[in-house]
């Protein structure tokens, strides 16, 4: 017997937004490209709104195909045509309520069995459809072969193989929504007795209804509330006998209905798939498959890590950031061209020597902070940033959370942290922040103590491996030192706050060659960002250091770190770099890097300031946000910690690296 | 936009930017993972405008 029987109508009746285009709906679940569908049609003029009466968000945008405009609307994510959560309830009233002109159901083409079930209850409903079978590309990848035409024959609808997200089968889709679609496909057919039943409720169906009588009756039978709504409304009178018939059908299926009417649409489903979609006998692993196992293996997982880091920050960021872009940016146009031909104009300009200081002294806005911020932060940053965005569209992240995970968890500490903690290689202001999300106060205080102890942000991580690459030996110290307390004051924390250690789950998602166009759209950014929020803070730091020395706070100052920096084995003037890291660690940093450049400091002084400097106290942003998040209590007693340890650390690696003489 | 960290799929406007008790918040615009919390930062509006005007010109008349 056929699965599928011809129906006699079609909808003809569809709804026209207000500005007279027809409508699109995009249907589907969660995470299948929706979006990426909607943003490829629409593009500009896209609204987002919540539906009327509910929380849920529906994007609506225009497109204009074959001269004729159309208003897709991108609905919340659905499993089933009877709505569980709000946002299915959102996505069905727009089905129910907008008459689309055309509906287009998205799917993920790995999960085609788990997904086509929604499609019968879409052919079912006689909604006007096309399917879209997305994601080929990944699906080609894990070996599945789908034979498109077939599958379309066989529902009786268009089906589209595309990969939106690389804009493959867009002109299809574009062209299905051009095309005029009389809705011919076969409606599924269920075991006779169900049939039977459904049949006997129909025929007492006598409203117009958008969604067929055959749905709208198994929707009744399955006990939907809103549906029996509207049914009520539309019938009247009629109503009293329907929902007689309705409650016996009910009663009579009490025991397992709704898992009889899955498994059924399962049975056609495979039926519909049977020589449509082949999974290989023996599914190959993926490269990226591959390489995600290595990633996450310690034995393996460690020496990548290591690969990753030498090649992309020692080598990318550090050698070339750090070494070729700096030296052409700070070196060339600051030094040798922009400082003397602004020191000139300035010069020229203000006749007092005090204002001058201003802004081409010493510590002056223009010859300090500008070419701190352009000529050193910037190329630097600029290359972390790239390198960053690249781990970060690869899916290396949450592996190395996971990898990360095991060390962890094996000294004490939660897993569920490591989240923070490797948000704060990018930012440990935001990263304080995210510490919020952690399920206990005593992980909170733990990774916040943490993030303001031993994880640089991108900004100051840059700068010191871009001065420690200079120094061979020295990051490798460096990073051991970190890594050392990093682990001895976690273990500690963990062992001192009382507490149980919960547990830590990811969903990992695949690892892929990272876009050209992600990497960039996400490197301007962050630079963007970046550069808005330094360039002031670099001024303002300039014009207190500028006023500390006009009024000889500063010398006071630094005579007074004079003794601490001696106690260091390091030289007086790395005091100012000290000063410095108070308004922002990477200023800090930047101080050290100048001071390395006119050849100051020896490769044991230059790790030992490294060292204090990464430690040192968190930025001022920072401590806002840990006062903010932590109380003034555990923040205060944090920064307090944190100082003290810093200068502790150092001093203790100056000791060990002299005795031992290994720099 | 896909989260960098997770991989979750999502639109901007579902991003949490629930920041306001941030001090950084007036000059920070990164968008939150309504998944996992991660911060992406958005897409400067810059690119987005070019982007759409290359959109708009593609689409066939």
């Amino acid at each position: 017997m056929s699965i599928f029987k011809k129906k006699a109508s079609c909808h003809e009746t569809v709804s026209v937004a207000a500005s007279g285009a027809r409508k699109v709906a995009l249907v589907g679940n969660p995470n299948v490209g929706k979006s990426v569908l909607f943003n490829a049609l629409t593009g500009a003029y896209v609204t987002v709104s919540n539906y009327p009466g509910t929380s849920v968000e529906v994007a609506r945008g225009n497109a204009v195909i074959d001269g004729v405009q159309y208003e897709v609307i991108d609905t919340p994510g659905m499993y089933s045509i009877l709505p569980i959560t709000e946002e299915e309830r959102v996505a069905r009233e727009i089905l129910l309520n907008e008459r689309p002109h055309l509906v287009i159901h998205v799917l993920d083409a790995r999960n085609l069995e788990r997904m086509l079930p929604m499609t019968l209850q879409l052919i079912e409903a006689e909604l006007p459809l096309v399917l879209v079978v997305n994601i080929m590309d990944e699906a080609a990848r894990l070996g599945l072969e789908i034979d498109i035409p077939e599958l379309s024959r066989r529902l009786g609808i268009p089906v589209i193989g595309a990969a939106t997200a690389k804009k493959v089968g867009l002109s299809e889709i574009r062209a299905a929504i051009a095309s005029v679609h009389p809705v011919t496909a076969p409606v599924p057919r269920y075991a006779p007795e169900l049939e039977e039943d459904l049949a006997e409720i129909t025929e007492l169906l006598r409203g117009e209804y958008i969604l067929s009588r055959k749905a709208m009756a198994l929707l009744l039978l399955q006990g939907d509330t809103e549906v029996a709504e509207l049914v009520a409304k539309l019938e009247g009178d009629r109503y009293g006998t329907l929902e007689a018939c309705v409650r016996e059908k009910r009663f009579k299926r009490r025991d397992s209905f709704h898992l009889d009417l899955s498994l059924e649409r399962k049975a056609i489903v495979q039926k519909v798939l049977d020589g449509t979609f082949r999974v290989p006998a023996v599914r190959p692993v993926t490269w990226s498959e591959r390489l995600s196992r290595l990633t996450l293996r310690p034995i393996t997982g460690v020496p990548l890590l290591i690969v990753v880091l030498y090649y992309g920050l020692y080598k990318f960021v550090g050698e070339f950031g750090a070494g070729t872009l700096v030296d052409l940016l700070e070196g060339k146009v600051f030094e040798e061209w922009f400082n003397p031909w602004i020191t000139g104009v300035v010069n020229n300009l203000i006749p007092w020597e005090i204002i001058r200081e201003l802004f081409v002294g010493e510590y002056g806005v223009i010859t300090l902070g500008m070419r701190y911020a352009v000529g050193i932060i910037l190329p630097i940053v600029a290359t972390f940033f790239l390198f960053f965005s690249m781990l970060e569209d690869s899916g290396y992240f949450p592996r190395l959370a996971l990898l990360v995970d095991r060390i962890f968890k094996k000294v004490g500490l939660t897993g569920r942290a490591v989240i923070p903690m490797v948000l704060g290689f990018g930012c440990d202001t935001m990263a304080t922040m995210v510490t919020r999300t952690l399920e206990t106060v005593r992980e909170r205080v733990i990774a916040t103590l943490l993030l303001a102890l031993a994880i640089p942000c991108s900004a100051q991580l840059g700068v010191i491996l871009a001065l420690l690459s200079k120094a061979p030996g020295a990051l490798a110290v460096w990073l051991g030192c970190l890594l050392l307390i990093f682990l001895l004051v976690g273990l500690l924390a963990a062992r001192v706050l009382p507490g149980e250690t919960p547990m830590f789950y990811m969903e990992l998602p695949p690892m892929r060659l990272p876009q050209w166009s992600n990497v960039l759209t996400k490197t301007v950014s962050r630079m963007q960002w970046y550069f808005m929020e330094i360039l002031p803070l670099f001024i303002v730091a300039s014009v207190l250091l500028w006023l500390g020395k006009i009024t000889h706070f500063f010398e006071k100052m630094v005579d007074a770190m004079t003794p601490v920096m001696g106690a260091l084995g390091l030289p007086k003037e790395t005091a100012v770099s000290f000063i410095f890291g108070f308004f922002r660690r990477d200023y800090g940093a930047a101080g050290l890097y100048d001071l390395q450049t006119k050849g100051i400091l020896n490769p044991r002084q230059l790790t030992v300031a490294a060292v204090t400097l990464t430690l040192f106290i968190p930025c001022v942003a920072q401590f806002l946000i840990m006062k903010k998040e932590r109380g003034w209590k555990v923040s205060l007693s944090i920064g307090l910690f944190v100082s003290t340890f810093a200068f502790g650390s150092g001093w203790v690696l100056n000791q060990v690296l002299l005795a031992t003489g290994i720099l | 936009m896909r989260c960098g960290f997770c991989g979750y799929e999502f639109r901007e406007e579902e991003g949490n930017q629930g920041c306001s008790s941030c001090p950084m918040s007036s000059g920070c615009k990164m968008i939150k993972c309504p998944r996992c919390n991660y911060e992406n930062p958005p897409e400067p509006k810059m690119i987005k405008t070019v982007k759409k005007l290359f959109r708009r010109g593609g689409t066939p008349k």
